[in-house]
């Protein structure tokens, strides 16, 4: 008998056998229940906190998304105003205005935006609206579709008007916002149209009605006839009797939505209006020049300023409007300090060369014995001068050309030469005449270039008649033109010289002694007044923003 | 077939140790994983709420600047009273009567106490009432006050504890002791220029806006203020769980007023 083979043997290894049954047995699968729990279990509460994890980190992305949505739809509807005040401009290629005659450039959409006037300013009417639309690639923008499914239907123009935007001459064109491979800003429309009292909810003129049917206008000269108690130009209800202003201009209300993916609503709205450049005043002295937009070829803006002239027969300060057309005459040299005038009329000569008003009205040059006439006494205190008042005060004066600064095409840091200033605009013409600002000293001695448009200096500046320049004039700041070299050139349009800081560049207290000094043999042939192109270099130079305010929306 | 005591044999002892052995390694392993989880979830979901409440703080504030000054006193030929716009975007004191603009603060000079690093009075419209904003950091509390615009001066309007709200809390700007030494522990680099200013000025000047510190009167008014930059630094409530540190967080924003002061 071979080992194994007896009984006890067999027993154990039966038992054996028994115990070591496959794990796939019946017996064994009784028992897996307990493991196969705690696996459960454990794999339960893994799962537990990773997807308490997951929906925490979701919330958070979400809510970080929702914020950046909101940031994105607040600065697209930015764009979106930015887009409509920028194409109200007439020199803008994608312009939405007329444009002034005979400039470029030649705006594809002209005269969407009603105007009138030269330089073509805003004339719409209480029922004319505008839009700019923006859709996405695919999508469709209609604001005036005022269905409820329409995720971009213009509802707030009723709430504002008090009548569905339905019900109006409404008008769309297309954003020029479209730039290949870069994404359109968001914003789905801009509404242009214009504002009243009850659509900005408030009460302008106080007599505590919000009216809702007259469009307001901004007064910059606010000496007008109406009852006017905030002495700031800012807007009015052109209603009261005898209003009949030559300065105010229509303001405007500027309306975008912008909708960010994911619903981030923003409805944003600018009240603008357009800036000029302009001292003229709402009603002139009686019997003195009506609407001209300087009051003389020259104006020596200050106290105690300072005139020299070479007092040769070529050098002329003609204040006849040379303008083709045109029978309108200003003062040759305007100043606003009586105590000056006697220096000023002594240097005057010869007197032929100071034509203008007051002429025999339309007819021929006056004759000399009027010279002394010619120069004007602007020294009138609002609301009867020539002169607006923030005109005649160093800090309001700054402020304005600051407005010129702030929308000039190029701002140039002083010293300057004539040709830094070639060189920084090469592209500026008779048919594109441009903003100019120097900041500091100008030198244009050697120079033989013309300039076209405005031209701030806010240093002194060095004139060479070799050069000449169409448009306007500022030398404000310092105040100091110095003219001593040769030449046949000078100026069409108008000067004005006024002194608002001392040497350091601090603010005077009062305007100081500008000076207007021309001294050479042959200094050109001076001055001649020109609506044409004052009215070209005058503006809009931009539409000036009045108020920002983001709308609630309902939702 | 019935079962045989005799063949039912249990586990042997080293069987269970080894089962028990790998259970309370994965156990182990398992609760060490979950706690973790839960720390981690704490503290991650602490600094969510304080990012969360920190960017609607900015989001406000930015918000606020934008439009204030709105309505300006150029929208009126014939104002109703001073109380019917808003004479400046940003309130001041000294000086301020709620009238005219004429007698500005110099701003990180002479204003006192605002607008300074740590408080801020917009005026702007909310629901057709020109009303006074003002943030303002007391201790590490961030407070938000709103007052509809009266013959009041707008700092006392402010001030009275009925209208400050507790806006953003645990705000570390100017954080005094111990944390601020608990803080520099941690990441000594910090402050080391001092408090950080929740606003920071940008002033309008005729050679384009600059920091209002580097900008002489009448340029650092109060009304030509252009833009603020918005810092909130904001730490959780509790410290980090899992390292005991304080864990701080940074926003920014920058808002920019389109409404002039007039």
């Amino acid at each position: 008998m071979g080992v194994g083979t007896g009984p006890i043997e067999r027993t154990r290894f039966e038992s054996q056998m028994k115990t070591k049954q496959p794990l796939w047995g019946p017996r064994r699968r009784k028992q897996s229940g307990t493991a196969m729990l705690i696996a459960i279990f454990a794999l339960l509460l893994i799962s537990v906190v990773g997807i308490a994890l997951v929906i925490s980190a979701g919330t958070n992305s979400s809510l970080a998304g929702n914020y950046r949505t909101a940031t994105s739809a607040y600065y697209a509807g930015m764009a979106g105003l930015e887009e409509a005040r920028g194409r109200l401009l007439w020199k803008n290629p994608n312009c939405l205005v007329a444009q002034l005659p005979g400039m470029t450039p030649n705006c594809p959409n002209a005269n969407f935006v009603p105007t009138a006037g030269v330089p073509p300013l805003p004339a719409m009417g209480l029922m004319e609206v505008r839009y700019i639309v923006n859709p996405a690639p695919g999508e469709t923008v209609n604001p005036a579709n005022l269905s409820p499914a329409n995720p971009y239907a213009d509802n707030e123009y009723e709430t504002e008007f008090g009548w569905a935007v339905t019900s109006t001459n409404w008008q769309t064109t297309a954003s020029i916002q479209s730039v290949a491979g870069v994404p359109n800003p968001s914003y789905k429309w801009v509404r242009i149209n214009v504002a009243t009292e009850k659509a900005l909810g408030l009460d302008v003129n106080g007599d505590g009605v919000l009216d809702g049917v007259t469009p307001l206008v901004f007064e910059p000269a606010p000496t007008i006839p109406c009852p006017r108690p905030n002495p700031s130009p800012g807007l009015m209800v052109p209603s009261c009797a005898g209003w009949s202003s030559q300065t105010a201009v229509e303001a405007l209300e500027i309306t975008a939505l912008a909708v960010a993916p994911y619903g981030g609503h923003r409805l944003l709205q600018y009240i603008v209006t357009p800036l000029m450049v302009s001292t003229s005043t709402q009603r002139p002295p009686a019997g003195q020049p009506m609407s001209a937009d300087f009051p003389a070829a020259l104006t020596l803006d200050g106290n105690g300023v300072a005139y020299t002239s070479p007092g040769t027969s070529g050098f002329m300060i003609n204040g006849q409007d040379q303008c083709v057309g045109s029978n309108n005459q200003v003062y040759s040299v305007a100043y606003t300090d009586n105590l000056d005038g006697a220096n000023i009329i002594r240097e005057a000569t010869p007197a032929q060369n100071y034509q203008g008003y007051p002429p025999g009205a339309g007819g021929p040059p006056p004759p000399p014995s009027k010279a002394p006439a010619t120069i004007a006494n602007a020294n009138l205190t609002p609301p009867t001068s020539l002169i607006r008042s923030s005109w005649l005060e160093p800090a309001t004066l700054d402020a304005t050309m600051q407005e010129i600064v702030n929308s000039a095409d190029v701002v140039i840091p002083g010293p300057a030469t004539g040709a830094t200033l070639m060189r920084r605009v090469p592209m500026m013409s008779a048919t594109n005449p441009m903003t100019i600002v120097v900041n500091g000293d100008l030198n244009l001695n050697g120079r033989n270039t013309f300039g076209y448009g405005l031209l701030l200096v806010t240093g002194n500046l060095t004139y060479d008649p070799d050069a000449s320049w169409d448009g306007i004039v500022l030398v404000v700041g310092q105040g100091v033109f110095t003219s001593t070299q040769t030449g046949a050139g000078g100026f069409t349009g108008a000067v004005l010289v006024a002194k608002t800081r001392d040497s350091a560049g601090n603010l005077l207290a009062s305007l100081g002694q500008a000076s207007f000094s021309s001294t050479s043999n042959h200094p050109g042939f001076g001055i001649n007044y020109n609506s044409c192109w004052v009215n070209t270099a005058k503006g809009p130079l931009s539409y000036k923003v009045l108020s920002f305010r983001e709308v609630p929306l309902p939702n | 077939m019935a079962s045989n005591p005799r063949t039912a044999r249990g586990f042997t002892i080293l069987e269970l140790m080894i089962a028990m052995g790998i259970f309370l390694v994965i156990c182990g392993a398992m609760f060490g994983l979950l706690e973790l989880s839960q720390k981690r979830y704490s503290s991650e979901s602490q600094l969510s709420g304080s990012f969360q409440e920190a960017r609607l703080g900015v989001d406000q504030i930015l918000r606020d600047v934008n439009v204030s000054g709105y309505p300006s006193k150029n929208l009126f030929s014939n104002p109703l009273n001073s109380n019917s716009y808003a004479v400046s975007p940003f309130a001041w004191e000294p000086g301020y009567n709620g009238a005219n603009s004429n007698n500005p603060c110099q701003v990180t000079l002479t204003c006192n106490p605002t607008p300074a690093k740590f408080d801020l009075i917009v005026e702007t419209d909310i629901n057709g009432t020109v009303s006074w904003i003002r943030y303002q950091l007391k201790n590490t509390t961030l407070y938000r006050s709103v007052v509809a615009k009266s013959s009041i001066n707008p700092v006392s309007a402010t001030s009275a504890a009925a209208v400050m709200t507790p806006f953003v809390e645990n705000v570390m700007n100017n954080v005094g002791e111990p944390l601020l030494g608990d803080i520099r522990a941690q990441n000594p680099a910090m402050f080391s220029n001092g408090p950080v200013p929740i606003f920071q000025y940008t002033c309008d000047t005729p050679s384009g806006p600059q920091p209002c510190d580097r900008v002489a009167a009448p340029y650092n008014a109060p009304q030509n203020i252009s833009d603020i930059d918005v810092t909130l630094l904001v730490k959780t409530p509790d410290v980090d769980i899992e390292t005991g540190t304080i864990q701080l967080l940074e926003l920014s924003g920058r808002g920019h007023r389109s409404n002039r002061a007039n």
